[in-house]
């Protein structure tokens, strides 16, 4: 990967973010104080599952949250995910010192997280399969972007944000595009972490793998057997060196390097050989300017199962050349809080450097020769100027961030000022207006629906590869090589965002899981579970090892993955990213919306796909478009046309703008913010720009507005003229962004 | 006793939606996975449950399966040894 000319050079800018504040919420402790003694001692947090009753694999040892997180101060209208994260913010946010009513605009907040609002659906499911009541109240909160809402709307973030779901490694994401922000002037401070609450999803998910130790983890050991589960949250406070000295915070640790990778190799299993977790470590040393020995301490993934442990190994040994420096696990500290472990390890990492000292891997007894390491055993003193901190996730997803003392000078490469072309697109557009039946166990019904029928192109896909592929993954592994034909060679990144995954999947998994007490486990259903599922499907089938992210955001689910994917063209950490959307439709949300009354006449639900293949201008002969804008932000409460005409036209320029292409959705209030935007922009632009909506085309759900964006490019083409893509999600955030001729 | 391979074969083919092919084209000793029919990680876990569902044995530990889950003939051995245990 070394050698690339086009990488931007080193810097010592002020726009290199350090770490001004942590929050923590885990089975180890409730503040970092705490959990950095149970860290330091190696005390093992596991006790056994009281959450809920798991018939089938019992109340063995798990990372669980005991405490009642109202009486912590919790707000009572959320999920356990919600309240986790909540809590985390708020620890991070007082120990940064910091607020956020002068500077909220420039302040953002990115989260990893996989199980969102799970754990509080499954009662609905529960009520719903063995009572037979339709109670839906719980699932308010299902959505994984639940959680980034809260906190950005309690705490006043009015920058970028999203939800980063790719698994185990989502918060390494999280925090890398975070710093990525910093880095682009796109915001000044970011919360940026995990969080995953405790789920009977997960719980049965990993147990349907045979990948739980019933003994508890312990990682790297001869005689392990696979790992624990956990949950809670962890959040820092990011913040540019600028804004930090000007604020006088104190400097915890520097964020020095960042890398991110996909093996593309298995939904599931790493790759044997460790070769993309090698990367992202090699990536992050890259981005950071540092030679391998320079890192003084690694805090492992290490999960406890076979495969993990082995492949890491292997991926050290690689990387470090055979003197991989002290490392250890703390997987048995926290148990795995999936989306939030790179997040709770981050703060070990940072809390190592700061009281320099090693933390141990409690569970160790005895070297496994198939790995031929030996973890720190007991906590000791020692010199740590950097730390570097391992996530792995499924879909071969992998995260690595370098943490060091404040004192030291930095090498971090900054982004540079890039063209953005698209090259190529691929649709599964919604053409078919079809009345679908609603089944069980949901109350008897139908609803008319957007469809895309069956799927035009699916025989692009071999069966053999299509039998455990959900329709979302389909539809997206066909708009996918529709964008983009491989190319030998080519550093491809992945950003490919859904509001609600594979939702047919996911709800035949948690309701066998609960109708029949996990009686028969469902091990090929579990991994289309997480929301980077399609993202991983892609990668494989277009060998995709560069950056593999999976956004979720409401309605700007795929105006996040966009400014994923442009960051790392940017960085030059890719030759071209595919960047998309999808969802599917599915009884669940078609009931439960008709219960809250979201459907009418004219807002139906919909589904469909959309990926775009993008490149610097340079890379491309015949491109379909330019990108010339884009960004995120959130809306001010009250709500105000003007200053949100404001906002757009500082971003963009409206000479250029022909057609206002907006998220309208039917709903006459909303509809109607639309329309006052519209308004205030043709003032300032001093001419009447048309406004054109698309989802009367293609139906209400999540990810429409990357069907709008396929619309943009048409409508540029055809009018030869620039396209404002403008979307409001109802939890707050918006989006734009300008495609032009 | 002895397990009719090729009712195990249908049932393969049933969980693990196996396309574009019949019992009748599963050789008794092709491997399972690898080159074989290709099977993966979670085709084995598949496999797993079947073995409890379909016949009653349960397995926590994939390595205690692995040697059974090398071919048909090897699997129809293992539920026969189970099953007279």
């Amino acid at each position: 990967m070394a050698g690339h000319s086009n990488l931007p050079t080193p810097t010592n800018s002020q726009r290199l973010p350090v770490i001004t504040g942590c929050g923590i919420i885990s089975a180890a402790g409730l503040n970092v104080a705490e959990v950095w003694r149970a860290v330091a001692a190696g005390t093992s947090g596991l006790q056994p599952l009281t959450l809920f009753e798991s018939p089938r694999y019992g109340p063995i040892p798990t990372g669980e949250i005991r405490h009642d997180l109202v009486a912590l101060g919790a707000p009572l209208a959320s999920s356990r995910s919600d309240k986790l994260g909540w809590l985390a913010a708020r620890a991070a946010v007082a120990d940064a010192g910091i607020n956020f009513r002068e500077n909220g605009e420039r302040a953002g907040i990115f989260l990893g997280t996989s199980v969102g609002g799970s754990f509080d659906s499954e009662k609905f499911l529960a009520k719903l399969i063995k009572q037979g009541k339709f109670h839906p109240r719980p699932t308010r909160f299902h959505e994984c972007s639940s959680t980034v809402d809260l906190i950005a709307n309690d705490f006043g973030l009015l920058g970028p944000s999203a939800a980063i779901a790719t698994a185990c490694s989502s918060s390494a994401l999280a925090i890398a595009q975070a710093a990525e922000a910093i880095m682009a002037g796109d915001a000044d401070v970011m919360l940026a972490g995990g969080v995953d609450s405790l789920s009977r999803m997960t719980w049965g998910g990993f147990h349907s793998l045979l990948l739980v130790d019933a003994e508890g983890c312990r990682p790297f050991d001869g005689g392990r057997g696979g790992m624990s589960l956990g949950e809670g949250a962890g959040i820092l406070v990011l913040e540019s060196e600028a804004s930090a000295r000007r604020r006088g915070a104190k400097i915890l640790a520097r964020l020095s390097g960042w890398g991110l990778s996909c093996d593309a190799y298995h939904a599931t299993a790493p790759h044997p050989q460790g070769a993309g977790a090698a990367t992202a470590m090699q990536n992050a040393l890259r981005r950071a300017g540092l030679a391998p020995s320079a890192i003084d301490y690694l805090n492992a993934h290490g999960t406890g199962t076979r495969d993990n442990d082995v492949a890491e190994g292997i991926a050290m040994k690689t990387v470090f050349h055979n003197r991989v420096p002290p490392f250890s696990s703390t997987k048995r500290v926290f148990g795995h809080a999936l989306a939030a472990s790179g997040s709770l390890e981050a703060i070990v990492c940072i809390e190592a450097l700061r009281r320099q000292a090693l933390p141990p891997n409690p569970g160790f007894n005895k070297c496994d020769p198939a790995i031929g390491l030996i973890p720190v055993t007991e906590s000791q003193p020692a010199r740590l100027t950097h730390a570097m901190s391992n996530s792995f996730g499924f879909g071969g997803n992998n995260g690595v961030l370098i943490f060091s003392i404040p004192e030291t000078v930095p090498q971090t490469r900054e982004p540079k000022k890039i063209q953005f072309v698209v090259n190529g697109i691929g649709v599964i557009a919604p053409e078919l207006v079809t009345r679908k039946e609603i089944s069980s166990p949901l109350p008897p019904g139908n609803a008319l629906v957007h469809s895309c029928g069956p799927l035009a192109g699916v025989e692009m896909l071999a069966p053999n590869q299509r039998r455990r592929l959900s329709r979302l993954q389909q539809m997206l592994l066909i708009a996918a090589r529709q964008s983009h034909p491989p190319v030998a060679g080519q550093r491809v990144a992945i950003a490919i965002g859904t509001g609600l995954g594979c939702m047919e999947e996911v709800g035949l998994f948690i309701e066998n899981l609960v109708a029949k007490d996990e009686r028969e486990p469902m091990p090929a259903r579990f991994p289309n579970s997480v929301h980077n599922s399609p993202a991983g499907q892609v990668a494989i089938d277009q060998a995709a090892r560069s950056m593999n992210s999976a956004t979720t955001m409401g309605e700007i689910t795929f105006e996040s993955a966009l400014w994923q994917g442009l960051s790392q063209l940017t960085v030059g950490e890719a030759d071209c990213v595919l960047v998309g959307a999808a969802d599917e439709l599915d009884k669940y949300p078609m009931s439960i919306g008709q219960r809250w009354g979201l459907w009418n006449d004219t807002v139906k639900p919909g589904e469909g796909a959309m990926v775009a293949s993008l490149v610097a201008a340079e890379n491309a002969a015949a491109p379909l478009a330019r990108l010339t804008a884009l960004k995120l932000g959130r809306c001010r409460q009250p709500f105000d046309p003007a200053r949100e005409a404001d906002w757009i036209a500082a971003a963009i320029n409206l000479n250029n703008i022909g057609v206002i292409l907006s998220g309208a959705k039917g709903y006459a209030w909303l509809d109607g913010r639309y329309e006052a935007i519209a308004t205030a922009l043709n003032a300032r632009a001093g001419k009447n720009l048309e406004h054109q909506t698309y989802k009367q085309l293609c139906g209400e759900f999540h990810s429409a507005s990357a069907f709008g964006f396929s619309q943009a490019v048409k409508l540029a083409r055809e009018k030869n003229c620039g396209v404002l893509l403008f979307t409001m999600s109802l939890r707050g955030g918006k989006s734009l962004c300008v495609v032009e001729p | 006793m002895q397990i009719p391979t090729y009712e195990l074969k249908s049932q393969i083919i049933a969980s693990l939606k196996l396309q574009d092919i019949t019992p009748e084209q599963i050789e008794d000793d092709a491997p399972l996975f690898g080159t074989g029919l290709g099977l993966d990680s979670i085709d084995a876990l598949e496999l797993v449950v079947l073995l409890e569902k379909d016949y009653g044995i349960v397995i926590k530990d994939i390595e205690e399966g692995r040697p059974a889950f090398r071919s048909v003939k090897t699997l129809a051995e293992f539920i026969a040894a189970k099953r007279t245990n």
